[in-house]
């Protein structure tokens, strides 16, 4: 038994690294163990609490790098709203230019604006539609909302169209549901204006002003825009009518050129 | 050595890897200060103690982290220990290049154990990725190991 003692005294070192051996291999064997689970637990509590602290003080130091990422993920974020919108807004303008193709009776050839020069008040846009589209000078152009312009001159794949906002463009009007009719011209960023206009019609702000139909170039009965002024001055023997116009002339996409116009608008 | 200094010492070690191996961590190496001062205790008082300090620094390691082998640092750790205790007081009587690789040696395997437990599905699927990844946590603590030598060499205390 003595010997035995003393073996174990003179190799305890052996016999530790043994024992520590197999006690790290049950560990190692038992991991699943759902009581070893409860120990680790409750060692990671205390362990958190211990460099808390410390966690403290790296978010600080990464805080800066942090609000600069989040900086650029919001811009990038912003473009992209930016983006959808713009892209929604096309998408609009598109429904609409099919809603208003399906209910009109004018034969339309559909085109994009490629130029629009850099003046926001625009006084001519280049299509991309020509004389391969059946596009010649003096053809109406419009959108859904009204209309924009006309040819003025016709390439083989493009074209330019003068806009009804360039101060030499000249447009005979009816306004309803007067009837009366008159010349519409532009007037730069204050809008258009209607001349000779009988004075003895009633016309009311909110009236609407259509194509009057004597002209070579517009058929009758397409929207040019509303009354939104009605000058009537003492020894004048006409009345000057206001208008603006349904759209935006400096942001439409897409237009319709009206090639045929046998038909006229209901 | 009273054992308050081996609690005192070990606990200011196993503060220093809990809060600053992230800080010093390259990418998901991270140096491994505790395995130095097993090292240390084992040449410094023997087999014993560097198998007892290395099993208990181990398990205060796994208890400590999110250690996936539970019992895998009180075994490398053991290791560590006993085979640093062999070299207790041999610096006078072996070649010090020889003294050196073994502790080197014991680092080595050390990891070496470490790694294809912990590393063993890297190890079939991307054998490059797990010898990179052994390299790469060997020679980290090496470096700090290799320092720590200019300031405290091992030699000095065997």
């Amino acid at each position: 038994m003595r010997g035995l003692y003393l073996a174990i005294v003179r190799n305890k070192d052996h016999l530790l690294f043994v024992l520590a051996l197999v006690f790290s291999s049950f560990l190692l064997l038992n991991n699943d163990d759902p009581r070893m689970h409860v120990i680790r637990g409750k060692a990671i509590e205390t362990v958190a609490f211990i460099s808390s602290p410390m966690t403290w003080v790296k978010s600080l130091m990464f805080l800066e790098e942090k609000n600069q990422l989040l900086r650029e993920k919001n811009l990038a974020l912003s473009l992209q709203v930016e983006s959808m919108l713009n892209l929604q807004r096309e998408n609009d303008q598109l429904l609409d230019m099919l809603d208003f193709k399906r209910q009109t009776k004018l034969i339309l050839k559909p085109a994009r604006v490629i130029n629009k020069g850099v003046q926001s008040n625009l006084l001519s846009i280049v299509i991309d539609a020509g004389e391969r589209d059946s596009i010649k000078p003096n053809q109406a152009v419009l959108t859904p909302k009204g209309v924009v312009g006309k040819t003025i001159v016709a390439g083989e794949t493009a074209s330019i169209v003068q806009l009804i906002t360039d101060v030499n463009y000249r447009l005979s009007v009816r306004i309803l549901p007067s009837g009366a009719t008159g010349i519409l011209r532009w007037l730069g960023k204050s809008g258009g204006q209607i001349r000779e206009v009988q004075k003895n019609v009633e016309i009311n702000i909110g009236d609407e002003v259509i194509t009057s139909g004597f002209s070579d170039i517009y058929p009758s009965g397409l929207p040019v825009g509303k009354v939104v002024a009605v000058n009537d001055e003492r020894g004048s023997f006409q009345k000057v009518i206001n208008v603006n116009s349904p759209n935006d002339l400096s942001a439409f996409q897409f237009v319709f050129v009206i090639i045929d116009d046998s038909y006229e608008m209901d | 050595m009273k054992w308050t200094d081996f609690i005192f010492s070990g606990l200011l070690i196993w503060f220093a890897q809990l809060l600053l191996a992230d800080f010093l961590s390259i990418g998901t190496i991270r140096p491994d200060f505790l395995v130095i001062l097993v090292l240390y205790w084992s040449i410094k008082y023997g087999r014993t103690i560097g198998t007892i300090s290395g099993f208990l620094i181990g398990l205060l390691i796994d208890l400590s982290g999110t250690a996936s082998y539970f019992g895998l640092s009180p075994l490398i750790y053991s290791i560590t220990g006993y085979l640093g205790g062999y070299l207790m007081g041999t610096y006078s009587r072996i070649n010090p290049i020889y003294f050196s690789i073994s502790w080197v040696a014991i680092l080595i395997l050390q990891f070496l154990i470490f790694c294809v437990v912990q590393y063993q599905d890297i190890w079939i699927i991307n054998p490059q990725l797990f010898w990179a990844k052994w390299f790469g946590t060997t020679i980290y603590t090496l470096s700090f190991a290799g320092i720590l030598q200019v300031i405290y060499p091992l030699h000095k205390i065997n």
